[in-house]
């Protein structure tokens, strides 16, 4: 029985963190039905920040309050790529047939990872991201595992999980108690009628695009903390795990995204513990991953929360 | 782009009609310093740039220069001059003197600029460069003096003799054949850049002047002599390289990723189904091929012929393909999009998993299968070398040929499939699925087809490709190598032959000539995506009917579609 709660306690971990990035897909998607395939590297990009501004300003520091500014400093980054990339990239294609923004996306994908592993070390004083780069370690939410009974739990853990609470209260009041919620819900219903009725969906697109940053910048240095290290490539899979965690929740409903991503992290856990022989394991669970993806994909398109049904070719 | 350039470089309508008798003199004495530039030496070092110091011996750069001239001055003729009356309705010369004004400048430039680098300073630059460079510069400002031509005549109405036109193909097919023999030919970055010029100047003239539409409506009348005039002309490619087997290495690769990237096409480009895990076919092809080798790691003790091989490679791929193509029936767009990425990252896990001790031993995990032996048919072995008319085909050479009979399968195919019953259905599935079911078209059958012709096809060129790189690793077959191929289906035109095939040359060739931006040729190529999407969706040559779907308000593009149609269906 430790046994499961050690997975459940793992799977929830990891479910927090898809979580926390799975809400940019959904939010971007519901409202200008995108699929942001670069959000992944939104993530990645927060996690860069967030070490920029610890290397910037306290180098070899260890104390918890940088904590937060380490946050603001993921969270500038993250936002700053989001939006531009919305500028310069999305809107001129928001007429567009689907194919063209999926493409752009998969450009703009590998255009930051590159830009991230090329140009990382050329500003003074910070390593070459063509390799792992070790991630701060700082007092309190980094240290030695607490143990309950025959339970561990990582400090960093905690730490996502409880982001992912706080995350999750601010969204829905931001969502539903503001002015600026009300109206992202106006224009993901429809946003002809939500313009005519004096919504600026320009500027409501891009709340979306900022709001999902934020988010992913928080997971970006949640991952740096539990892995202690980043590197250029880590926003390719966690976003195509966040991806299916929105899909699985129902893409477009952002509860949908925060219980896909648990379930999601969840059932890859218990996938690495009870599947049996020799597909079992961590080295299959990515597969597990995937293969839920594709099912839920093909048997409930609309997730397990359910959203607007999805019919576009 | 050229275009671009040329209206923001236009001069005011009064500066025109001011000065404009000066246009024609200045163009000429252009041309005329620019051949007299060519024939002095451009540079005092002789090792740079291939050799451009000698006088009164021009060198392949400086050729080049006289070859863009003689057809400036062949337009600036048909502006004032004898070929006036021939060629005067017809030919938009003065927009094609803008353009070669234009690039020849830019070639100019860009030598005085490579020899300046590469031999450390603009001392380097002898006054033959000077001369070339300042007839440029004057070729450029007479043509911007020059009026355009009022009234030309529709060049679908162009009439010559058929024998003319297939000559015509003909020249065009041998000019590409010695181009890109030369191109390849260049080994240091600089040449190359400016061969790539020169052929982007010739290519600009030929739009501008209408040389190209002319050309596209005579070789729709001649389509199966240009067909067979590209496979001649790719079939004589290996006897140019002189016995070496640098370039048909890069070639081999060339073709690989286009036969490939052919049997996308029939995905995403004729069915509209995008696919992101396409490498997996390739793969499954190419991991097939290798456990059915004679290599010392190979997982399975059946040795059948290269034949069985091929079939066993393209079977599975396609089994894989249905596989993959069933969720179809239930979702479609963006949805797809990510079920066949995740298919694509399944397969890479898998046949890194199947190692022995995550799951049966198959694939010998990230080590892969290596030591691949050459193919051997009958008793013709790939990896030697032969001679045939006195000029030694080594290994590369032969994979080529094996390789072009492929491709050539793989484009008949997609013709054929692209002209008859079921390529009809696709494009009413790709354009309205909805619509094109309630006309009866099996919607779902056909997609599956789709999924499952494209997949053998890659399949196939997995099978040699395992040979011909000698190993399969996991590895080969990320995702990013998807990317690759469905960005040369965008970059080249989605649903056309010689886009995508076009489009294949240019994503595997840019890259190994250019080795000095090795480092950023992802950043690029990501760059490319997003400029590509944002300013030329349908691709470089697109087919008019994508175009339209791309620019669904531009009303003579319509009309011009439905006359298209028209024209194929009286045919």
């Amino acid at each position: 029985m430790d046994q499961f709660f050690q997975q459940l306690i793992n799977g929830l971990t990891l479910g927090s963190l898809y979580a926390l990035i799975a809400v940019g897909y959904t939010v971007v998607y519901g409202i200008v039905q995108l699929i942001n395939f670069a959000h992944g590297e939104v993530f990645m990009i927060g996690a860069f920040g967030a070490l920029s501004t610890y290397l910037l300003l306290f180098d070899d520091q260890t104390q918890v309050w940088i904590l937060p500014i380490m946050l603001i400093g993921a969270i500038a980054a993250s936002v700053i790529t989001a939006v531009l990339m919305e500028r310069v990239a999305y809107r001129p294609l928001r007429n567009a047939p689907r194919l063209a923004p999926l493409i752009t996306a998969i450009g703009i994908s590998v255009f930051l990872q590159e830009a991230v592993r090329l140009f990382y070390d050329k500003i003074p004083g910070f390593p070459s991201a063509k390799q792992r780069i070790p991630f701060p370690q700082i007092d309190v939410v980094t240290g030695p595992a607490i143990q309950i009974g025959d339970v561990t739990i990582q400090r960093a853990g905690i730490f996502t999980m409880a982001a992912l609470a706080v995350c999750s209260a601010l969204l829905w009041y931001f969502v539903n108690r503001t002015r600026l919620g009300r109206g992202m819900q106006a224009v993901s219903q429809d946003p002809d009628t939500a313009s005519l009725m004096g919504i600026n969906v320009d500027r409501i697109i891009v709340v979306a695009f900022a709001m999902g940053a934020v988010l992913a910048a928080i997971a970006g240095v949640s991952q740096g903390l539990q892995n202690s290290n980043i590197d250029f490539r880590m926003g390719f899979l966690a976003g195509l795990k966040a991806f299916t965690a929105a899909v699985l929740g129902g893409i477009g409903n952002i509860q949908g995204a925060v219980v896909g991503g648990l379930v999601l992290g969840v059932v890859e856990a218990m996938a690495i513990e009870y599947i049996p022989g020799q597909f079992g394991g961590s080295s299959w669970k990515d597969v597990w991953a995937f293969v839920i993806l594709i099912l839920v994909l093909v048997f409930r398109p609309q997730g397990l929360l359910g959203a607007r049904v999805v019919d576009r070719a | 782009m050229n275009e671009r350039i040329t209206e923001r470089l236009k001069l005011p309508d009064s500066v025109v009609q001011k000065y404009g008798r000066f246009g024609w003199p200045l163009g000429l004495a252009g041309v005329a310093l620019v051949i007299v530039g060519a024939f002095l030496s451009w540079s005092y070092d002789p090792d740079v740039l291939g050799d451009l110091s000698l006088n009164l011996y021009p060198g392949g750069l400086q050729i080049l220069a006289i070859i863009i001239a003689l057809v400036s001055l062949a337009l600036l003729l048909i502006v004032r001059g004898p070929l006036k009356p021939r060629f005067g309705p017809w030919v938009d010369a003065a927009l094609g003197l803008r353009a070669a004004g234009t690039w020849l400048l830019i070639y100019m430039a860009l030598i005085v600029a490579g020899i300046s680098a590469e031999a450390g300073g603009l001392i380097n630059v002898n006054p033959g460069g000077w001369v070339a460079l300042l007839g440029a510069l004057l070729l450029f400002a007479g043509s911007r003096l020059i009026a355009p031509s009022a009234e030309l005549r529709d060049l679908s109405e162009a009439k010559v003799p058929s024998s003319l036109e297939i000559l015509v193909i003909a020249v065009m097919m041998a000019a590409i054949l010695f181009g890109a023999a030369y191109a390849l030919g260049r080994e240091d970055a600089w040449s190359f850049v400016l061969f790539l010029v020169f052929a982007g100047g010739l290519i600009a003239i030929g739009v501008r002047t209408g040389f190209v539409t002319w050309f596209g409506h005579s070789s729709i009348r001649n389509r199966k002599v240009l067909t067979l005039a590209a496979f001649v002309v790719a079939f004589f490619f290996p006897f140019t390289q002189g016995g070496s087997d640098a370039n048909m290495s890069i070639a081999t690769q060339v073709l690989i990723f286009a036969a490939t990237a052919m049997g996308l096409n029939i995905v995403v480009g004729l069915a509209g189904l995008l696919d992101l895990g396409y490498v997996a076919f390739l793969g499954a092809g190419a991991y097939v091929a290798a456990m059915l080798s004679n290599s010392a790691f190979a997982t399975i003790d059946w040795k059948p012929p290269f034949v069985v091989v091929m079939l066993c490679g393209a079977g599975v791929a396609a089994t894989l393909g249905l596989i993959i193509g069933s969720p179809t029936l239930r979702v479609s767009g963006d949805y797809l999009a990510i079920v066949t990425l995740g298919f694509g990252e399944i397969f890479r896990l898998s046949m890194f998993n199947l190692d022995g001790t995550n799951g049966p031993l198959l694939t010998n995990g990230p080590n892969g299968i290596p030591a691949i032996p050459d193919l051997e048919i009958g008793s013709f072995n790939f990896g030697d070398t032969h001679e045939v008319l006195g000029i030694e085909l080594a290994r590369f050479s032969n994979y080529y040929f094996l390789l072009l009979a492929l491709l050539a399968f793989v484009i008949l195919v997609f013709t054929r499939l692209n002209n008859s019953r079921i390529g009809r259905g696709w494009v009413a599935i790709r354009e309205d699925e909805k619509a094109a079911e309630a006309m009866g078209v099996n919607t779902f059958g056909l997609k599956l087809l789709a999924f499952a012709v494209g997949a053998f096809l890659a399949g196939l060129a997995g099978t040699i490709k395992a040979h011909q790189d000698v190993a399969v690793s996991p590895d080969q077959y990320i995702f990013l190598e998807s990317a690759f191929l469905l960005a040369a289906i965008v970059l080249g035109g989605m649903g056309t032959v010689a886009g995508v095939l076009l489009g294949a040359t240019i994503l595997k060739l840019l890259p190994e000539k250019l080795r000095f931006f090795s480092e950023y040729r992802l950043l690029f190529f990501g760059l490319l995506l997003v400029l590509m999407m944002r300013f030329r969706p349908e691709g470089l040559v697109a087919s008019r009917r994508r175009q339209l779907e791309f620019h669904e308000e531009d009303e003579e593009l319509a009309v011009a579609v439905e006359s298209e149609l028209a024209e194929e269906v009286g045919k």
